[in-house]
C-alpha cells in the first residue's frame, strides 16, 4: 500500500497520549473524528484576528469575518461541486439539515402522501420523516435491507406515485453497507419525489459530487469529516432550497420586518436565522482544505485495506458475528455470542482502545438484524495497520477473558 | 460475617476492588465477583423490576424482613454484575434510614468505580442507586 498513515499522525497530536497506561487507540471515528492542527489553527486564528459578528458591522472586522466566512461556503461549495455557494446552507450538523427539509416541506403534504426511507437509517434520518408523517397524515414507508445484509434486487416498487420524498443514507453508520444510491434515485425522481442524501458517513471517506449524484438535498456534519462539531451542512438545489419554508425565524434571515409582516431573506440567509457558528465555519473549510491536499482515493483505500484486514483476521477466527461487509468499507461491526457488547468495550477501553457499543442511533435496524447493539470499530486516514492489528488482540483477549467456562 | 446471599465478605469485596491498580485490574476483579452473583431466575426479571436508564438491562428485586433491606440484582452484562455485587455488598441488610444516610457515590468511588458512575454508564448506576435508596 503506498499510503502512510505516519505522515499524518504528526498532524493530529491528540492521537499520541497514554490511555490507562496503554498507547491510545482511537477506533470512534464514525461518531467523531479527531482535528488536524490547521484546524485547530483556523478556529484560534479566527478569534486572533478577526473575531466579528458577520454581515453586520461595517467595520474593519467585521469585514475580515464575513470575507472570510463567505469564502468558507466558497471552499464547502466547491467541495461537493455544488455549482454555487448560495445552496450551500449552515446548520448545527445533519440533524439539523434534515429537520430543516422536513419541516421545510411540510406544507407540501398531505394525506397519504409517502415519505420513504431505508432500514438502515440513522435515528436523524428517520425521526424527522416518522414526526413530520405524523404531522401530515403522510404514511412513512421503510426500503428494507435484507436479512443477509443486501438489497432486494427488484425495489423499484417501494417507489409510488404517492412518493413525496425519498431520504436515504450514502453509508450507513452502524453497519457500514452503502445504499445503491444511483438507481434508488433515478426511481424517486421518476416519480417527482424530492430527494435527500444523508452523507455524514461518507464525506470523510468518499470525494462527494453533488451535480453527478443529483439529489435534491445533500447534508453532512463538520465534526466527522476533521472539522469542529456544532457545523455542519444543508446542501440543495436552488428550486429545493426555495421551496422550503425556514424552519427557524429571526434575525439574519429577514429583509424587513414590521409588525405586520416580514419580508424573508434570498438564499442562503433565508435559511440562517441567528448568528452563524463562525468558528465552525471557518474549521469547517480548514478540514476541507486539509482533506483537498490529500490523496483522497489513497486515504479512503488505506481506510477500507484497514476494516477489510480487520474483517479477515476475525473471519478467521471464527466465532465472532460480523454485520459489515468484507471489503468497500471503513468500519466493522460485530458482536459476539453469549458476550455482552458493553463488556467487551469495557476491556477495551481498559486497554486504551476505543470504540463503539451501542446501537449506534438504528434501534429499528438493530432489530431487524436480531442484537440488542454491536461493537464497532471505525477507521480514519490517520489509523495505522498496527493499531487494526491492536483492535484484534485486544478484542480477542477479551473474549477469553469474557468466555465463560 | 456472611451476607443474606451466603457470599463473599462485604469487607472482602472492599479490599479486592481497593486493591485495583489500573483499570484493567479493575475490569478482571468485576468479572470475578460477578460470578458470586446469582443469576435471577427468568420469571423475575419482569418490566417491574428493570431499572430503566440503564445501557444494559439490570433487574433489581428489593425485599424487606424485620426493616432491613434484601437486594437481589442481575444484569445481561457481566461487568455491570459485578457492579452490582459491589454495590450491593455495600447496602445488603441495612435499614433503609441507613441506606438513605450513606453516600453511596463516594462509597463506590473507593473502590475504584468511579467510571461507571461517570462516562456512559451514569444514569445506569444512578438510577440503581436511587432505587436501593427509595422506599
Amino acid at each position: 500500500m503506498a499510503f502512510d498513515p505516519s505522515s499524518l499522525r504528526p498532524l493530529f497530536p491528540i492521537l499520541s497520549q497514554q490511555a490507562y497506561d496503554h498507547p491510545l487507540t482511537y477506533l470512534d471515528n464514525a461518531a467523531t473524528t479527531q482535528k488536524p492542527l490547521s484546524v485547530l489553527d483556523a478556529i484560534q486564528g479566527y478569534y486572533l484576528s478577526f473575531n466579528a459578528n458577520v454581515h453586520r458591522g461595517a467595520h474593519f472586522l467585521s469585514d475580515r469575518a464575513t470575507n472570510r466566512f463567505e469564502q468558507a461556503r466558497d471552499t464547502v461549495a466547491s467541495f461537493i461541486n455544488a455549482p454555487e455557494q448560495s445552496h450551500i446552507i449552515w446548520t448545527k450538523g445533519t440533524t439539523e439539515a434534515i429537520n430543516t427539509v422536513a419541516f421545510g416541506l411540510e406544507h407540501l403534504l398531505e394525506k397519504g402522501d409517502e415519505i420513504l426511507i431505508t432500514s438502515l437509517e440513522h435515528h436523524a434520518n428517520l425521526v424527522p420523516w416518522q414526526q413530520l408523517a405524523f404531522r401530515t397524515g403522510a404514511r412513512l414507508r421503510i426500503l428494507p435491507l435484507t436479512s443477509n445484509g443486501k438489497w432486494e434486487p427488484e425495489f423499484g416498487h417501494y417507489f409510488t406515485d404517492r412518493t413525496r420524498i425519498f431520504a436515504a443514507t450514502q453509508i450507513s453508520n452502524a453497519i457500514g453497507v452503502s445504499t445503491p444510491l444511483p438507481t434508488m434515485l433515478n426511481y424517486a425522481k421518476q416519480q417527482g419525489a424530492f430527494t435527500l442524501v444523508d452523507g455524514a458517513q461518507a464525506v470523510a471517506h468518499h470525494p462527494v459530487d453533488v451535480q453527478a449524484l443529483d439529489c435534491d438535498f445533500y447534508v453532512f456534519s463538520g465534526h466527522k469529516m476533521y472539522g469542529p462539531t456544532g457545523i455542519g451542512v444543508l446542501y440543495g438545489k436552488s428550486h429545493a432550497l426555495e421551496i422550503l419554508l425556514p424552519y427557524q425565524t429571526g434575525g439574519e434571515m429577514v429583509r424587513h420586518v414590521s409588525y405586520q409582516a416580514t419580508e424573508f431573506n434570498v438564499l442562503p440567509y433565508r435559511l440562517e436565522a441567528g448568528t452563524p457558528h463562525i468558528e465552525g465555519v471557518i474549521g469547517l473549510a480548514a478540514a476541507c482544505d486539509f482533506l483537498n491536499a490529500q490523496d483522497r482515493l489513497a486515504l479512503l483505500a488505506w481506510e477500507q485495506s484497514l476494516a477489510s484486514h480487520v474483517y479477515s483476521r476475525l473471519q478467521k477466527e471464527g466465532g465472532i458475528d460480523i454485520y459489515s461487509p468484507e471489503k468497500n468499507t471503513t468500519l466493522v461491526s460485530l458482536s459476539v455470542p453469549n458476550i455482552h457488547i458493553l463488556d467487551l468495550n469495557a476491556y477495551l477501553d481498559s486497554q486504551g482502545v476505543a470504540v463503539r457499543a451501542g446501537s449506534h442511533c438504528a434501534h429499528p435496524l438493530m432489530a431487524q438484524l436480531g442484537v440488542a447493539g454491536t461493537l464497532r470499530a471505525s477507521f480514519a486516514c490517520y489509523n495505522t495497520m498496527e493499531e487494526a492489528n491492536r483492535f484484534c488482540d485486544v478484542l480477542l483477549e477479551a473474549i477469553d477473558l469474557l468466555n465463560d467456562e | 460475617m456472611t451476607d443474606s446471599l451466603g457470599q463473599q465478605k462485604p469487607v472482602n469485596i472492599k479490599a479486592q476492588l481497593q486493591a485495583c491498580r489500573s483499570k484493567e485490574e479493575t475490569f478482571k476483579t468485576l468479572v470475578t465477583l460477578s460470578k458470586t452473583l446469582p443469576r435471577l431466575p427468568t420469571e423475575e426479571k419482569t418490566e417491574e423490576n428493570k431499572v430503566k436508564g440503564c445501557e444494559s438491562a439490570v433487574w433489581l428485586i428489593i425485599e424487606e424482613k424485620d426493616g432491613l433491606r434484601y437486594f437481589k440484582a442481575d444484569s445481561d452484562a457481566k461487568l455491570m454484575r459485578g457492579v452490582l455485587v459491589a454495590i450491593l455488598s455495600l447496602v445488603e441488610g441495612k435499614t433503609l434510614v441507613d441506606i438513605q444516610k450513606m453516600d453511596l457515590t463516594a462509597e463506590l468511588a473507593e473502590l475504584n468505580l468511579s467510571s461507571y458512575l461517570t462516562s456512559s454508564r451514569t444514569n445506569g448506576v444512578l438510577a440503581i442507586l436511587s432505587k436501593i435508596n427509595t422506599l
